[in-house]
């Protein structure tokens, strides 16, 4: 039985080093040595001087940490109280509004600020409607923080319901016999049994805002507003290239998240959280009652900010013949669309590219997180804080900065399975970049199980890998679903480690997006925006009705 | 498991076997210039070229963290200073294309050769209430409160020239001309296409230091925007093509190099709204010989590179 645990441990301690470790270590190396992408090794930590003589590295740290709490405020505030909803009530269409609230993942980040951008900045859309312009918010540190919540509060809906979902009623019920009133029973009981899923999606946010390039740069640098990942952008985007530059601007970002990571540990650990013993009880959600219109309201107008407006924004560019017609009835052309609708055109194959590597990402990154999940909340190893550690700092390292990791390892001369220059890499690099949810997600959600599940099946004879098989993955179920939707999502639109990595002749629809931005035309980037959404809903749509309709036996814990 | 393996090996496979007989071309933009190249040059000779295209930031990262293990054969940069240093640090092969006797001896080089070459201009939007800018200094005047907008010269290396061209043409005065554009209320809201489309949209009216081939092709998609190169002089962004000394494929590297100079491949290199490299091929704007172009010494101006960005921060965007 022992080596069957180890044998666990091996698999998911080999894998996180190869696609995430190694990676990071090259990125290191190559920060202490700026050789070191030409093999050499001279001149170590020549580099470090950009950190002391540079004044605006501070003002950028402060900025940085300023707008990635906005971002985590702004992200409770959207995404918590719906999330309660979803967890604790039947609300109207929840299988529905989980895929509208998937949606902000599947839009590019940049593509939201250019969204944001044509409808709210002077002659924009909403100026063009309604004859006034939201130019000067749009463009701020409010504006900025804005938008980058509207592409991350999701995270927290998601965490929250799930978890909410598990830790049910029955405990606030039973504090409600006990005398509490029923908002005293919620926020002493039901709310702080799912703070390790909160405090874990609040870290993912954190990690995410401060790596965030696009949206900063699109809305805010226009004042002045300058971030750490600006200048590690700025030595990679232009003329010379400093690599070295760029991974140590990156090592001070990883400090950062680990910080967080270190505070969201203690939170997650300092006491038990566990909800789920195994005692049957019923899983029942409230009924809403005569509070259904007003909560359905809610979510309409959460979804109408963060997702109709976007969207509608996206759809109505892609249908302009010009951009300099405006909006008006003349101006409506479908001729951005015939390029990508043409069989066999490099925007199908780049949808069908991106299209097979999410599903796969999707698969992977749930096998190996749910597996390092399982070691890190249940193994007795030593190793589990650094795999657990590991396992988040993708999140934190620009996704540029990674991929130039990744081709440091995989293209080195010395590596003997070159992936590299194949599409295999952007699956390797899509793992590492996306192992985290299912991570976060799953490590959350064993805290709340109790061990002593597996210890009773053991008890009836099951071995170590039947309790994992028929008890703990089961109840692992709901959040590694979630996570592998919201992979799925992202994958399937990854943008800049799919620019540095994919080989020569292959395109993503992340890529095909871009180059139409920068060099062809808006609105055939808008409309083969348009077209991946509508699939990829479309597809996590039907998932999710599938899973409905299996019934909650499998997979509502 | 299974699948993925199996997927992953034959993948894999094709990436050996891709190896034979193709050649790997790295590429700055414009859009479908490099796939419309690749396409006939394999019609013509049945060599595969496999294209990678991204701004020259991403091409030349990603060209430094390949170094111990090259990838590409041929690449093609927006920015001539790239080439220099790259020849400089011994990375480029030397190779002259018997096609490049018509380029102008100025865009050639034992080592690298122009591809096509773009200009800077004011990029207008004609729907814009404002009147018909002609000269640089017009944009600073009260027509175009808070209606310009620049690429930033730390993201667009042709910005950067600009005002490395412009400071070679005027000396202090350009400096001057910056300070009053940025007291006139200019942005300076990213790279290229994020300085042209809030003009597109009419956001603002007019962009200081557009690269011309791109808003000749929107002007062409029916967008209202017109290029107006002023008379005083603006700088060229000849963009440099070279073979790297590491490629294993050194005959359809040349062979494609030949391609893309030649009637063909330089026709196909006008369809972009660029202006040909070879100046015996008529191009869809005004020429070279048409624009009154400032000459700058990249050499002196690319060691001042720190120097220049730190001042225009200084002068426009950290005022």
């Amino acid at each position: 039985m022992l080596r069957a645990q180890s044998l666990l441990t091996t698999l998911a301690a080999t894998a996180l080093i190869l696609l995430v470790g190694l990676p990071v270590l090259f990125i290191l190396l190559q920060a202490v040595f700026p050789e070191f992408a030409r093999g050499s090794f001279a001149g170590p930590f020549s580099k470090l001087v950009i950190l002391t003589e540079n004044d605006r590295l501070m003002m950028q740290a402060r900025n940085t940490l300023l707008l990635a709490f906005s971002v985590m405020i702004g992200c409770l505030i959207f995404g918590l109280p719906i999330g309660i909803l979803r967890g604790l009530f039947h609300v109207p269409g929840a299988r529905v509004w989980d895929v509208v609230f998937l949606i902000p993942f599947l839009i590019p980040p940049f593509i939201a600020a250019i969204a944001w951008m044509m409808t709210l900045q002077p002659r924009g859309y909403l100026f063009q409607l309604l004859g006034f312009d939201m130019g000067r918010f749009l463009f701020s540190f409010a504006g900025v923080a804005f938008v980058m919540t509207l592409n991350l509060f999701p995270l927290v809906y998601f965490a929250v319901s799930r978890a909410l979902e598990m830790v049910g009623g029955r405990f606030a019920s039973a504090a409600r016999v006990h005398g509490a009133l029923p908002l005293q029973a919620f926020f002493l009981i039901t709310l702080p049994l799912s703070i390790p899923a909160i405090a874990a999606s609040l870290l993912i946010v954190f990690a995410m805002s401060i790596e965030e390039f696009g949206t900063p740069a699109a809305l805010a640098s226009r004042t002045g507003f300058e971030v750490l990942v600006t200048g590690i952008y700025t030595r990679l985007s232009d003329w010379p290239i400093d690599l070295s530059g760029a991974a140590l601007g990156s090592v001070m970002l990883m400090a950062m998240v680990l910080a967080a990571f270190t505070l969201q540990n203690w939170i997650a650990t300092r006491r038990s959280y566990i909800s789920q013993t195994g005692k049957p009880a019923d899983l029942e959600k409230a009924d809403l009652g005569r509070w259904r219109w007003p909560v359905l309201g809610l979510f309409a107008l959460v979804a109408l900010i963060g997702v109709v407006i976007p969207l509608a924004a996206i759809a109505v560019t892609s249908f302009m013949g010009t951009i300099s017609g405006g909006l008006s009835w003349s101006n409506l052309d479908l001729r951005h669309y015939e390029p990508i609708f043409q069989s066999g055109s490099r925007a199908w194959q780049a949808l069908i590219t991106s299209g097979w590597l999410a599903v796969l990402t999707a698969f992977a990154t749930a096998a190996i997180g749910g597996l390092v999940a399982y070691i890190v909340v249940r193994g007795t190893g030593r190793g589990r804080s650094v795999m657990d550690g590991l396992s988040v700092l993708p999140n934190a390292i620009p996704a540029i900065v990674l991929a130039v990791g990744i081709i440091l390892f995989w293209n080195s001369p010395y590596q003997p399975i070159s992936l590299y220059g194949t599409a295999a890499i952007l699956l390797v690099a899509y793992i590492g970049i996306l192992l985290p949810y299912p991570i976060r997600y799953a490590v959350a959600r064993l805290r709340q199980i109790s061990g002593s599940l597996d210890d009773a099946a053991r008890v009836a004879g099951a071995g170590q890998m039947q309790a994992l098989r028929h008890v703990t993955l089961p109840l692992m179920a709901p959040s590694l679903i979630a996570a592998m939707m919201l992979v799925f999502a992202i994958a399937s639109r990854e943008l800049v480690a799919s620019i540095m990595l994919a080989p020569a002749g292959m395109r993503t629809v992340g890529t095909f997006v871009f180059s139409q931005f920068e060099q062809g035309s808006v609105q055939t980037g808008m409309a083969m925006s348009m077209i991946a959404i509508t699939i990829t809903s479309g597809i996590l749509l039907a998932v999710n009705l599938w899973l409905a309709r299996q019934g909650s036996s499998a997979f509502s814990g | 498991m299974f699948r993925t393996t199996a997927l992953a090996a034959s993948l894999g496979l094709i990436g050996t076997l891709a190896q034979a007989d193709t050649l790997t071309f790295y590429t700055a933009g414009p859009g479908g210039l490099a796939d419309a190249l690749a396409e006939a040059f394999q019609a013509e000779t049945g060599i595969t070229v496999n294209v990678f295209q991204g701004t020259t930031g991403q091409v030349m990262a990603r060209l430094e963290a390949e170094e111990a293990n090259p990838q590409a054969d041929v690449v093609v940069s927006a920015s001539w200073g790239s080439a220099v240093d790259m020849h400089e640090r011994g990375l480029l092969m030397e190779y002259f294309s018997p096609n490049a006797e018509n380029v102008p001896d100025f865009l050639t080089h034992s080592h690298y050769v122009a591809q096509g070459i773009s200009a800077l201009a004011i990029a207008w939007n004609t729907q814009s209430g404002t009147p018909r800018p002609s000269e640089w200094t017009d944009l600073a005047s009260a027509d175009y409160r808070d209606l310009v907008t620049m690429p930033d010269p730390a993201q667009s290396g042709s910005a950067f020239d600009l005002i490395a061209g412009l400071e070679t043409a005027m000396g202090e005065e350009a400096w001057k001309l910056l300070g009053a554009l940025a007291d006139n209320g200019m942005i300076v809201p990213g790279p290229n296409a994020a300085a042209l489309n809030p003009v597109l949209q009419g956001a603002a009216a007019a962009v200081f230091g557009a690269v011309d081939y791109i808003s000749y092709s929107r002007a062409a998609a029916g967008e209202t925007v017109e290029v107006i190169v002023p008379e005083s002089g603006t700088v060229i962004a000849p963009r440099p093509m070279f073979i790297l000394e590491s490629t294993t494929n050194a005959d359809a590297a040349k062979a494609f190099v030949d391609f893309v100079l030649s009637d063909a491949g330089q026709a196909l290199v006008a369809e972009t709204w660029m202006m040909p490299a070879r100046a015996d091929v008529e191009g869809l704007r005004p020429g070279i010989n048409d624009l009154n172009v400032i000459e700058v010494d990249e050499d002196a101006v690319s060691a001042r590179r720190d120097e220049i960005i730190a001042r225009f921060n200084e002068t426009v965007t950290n005022r």
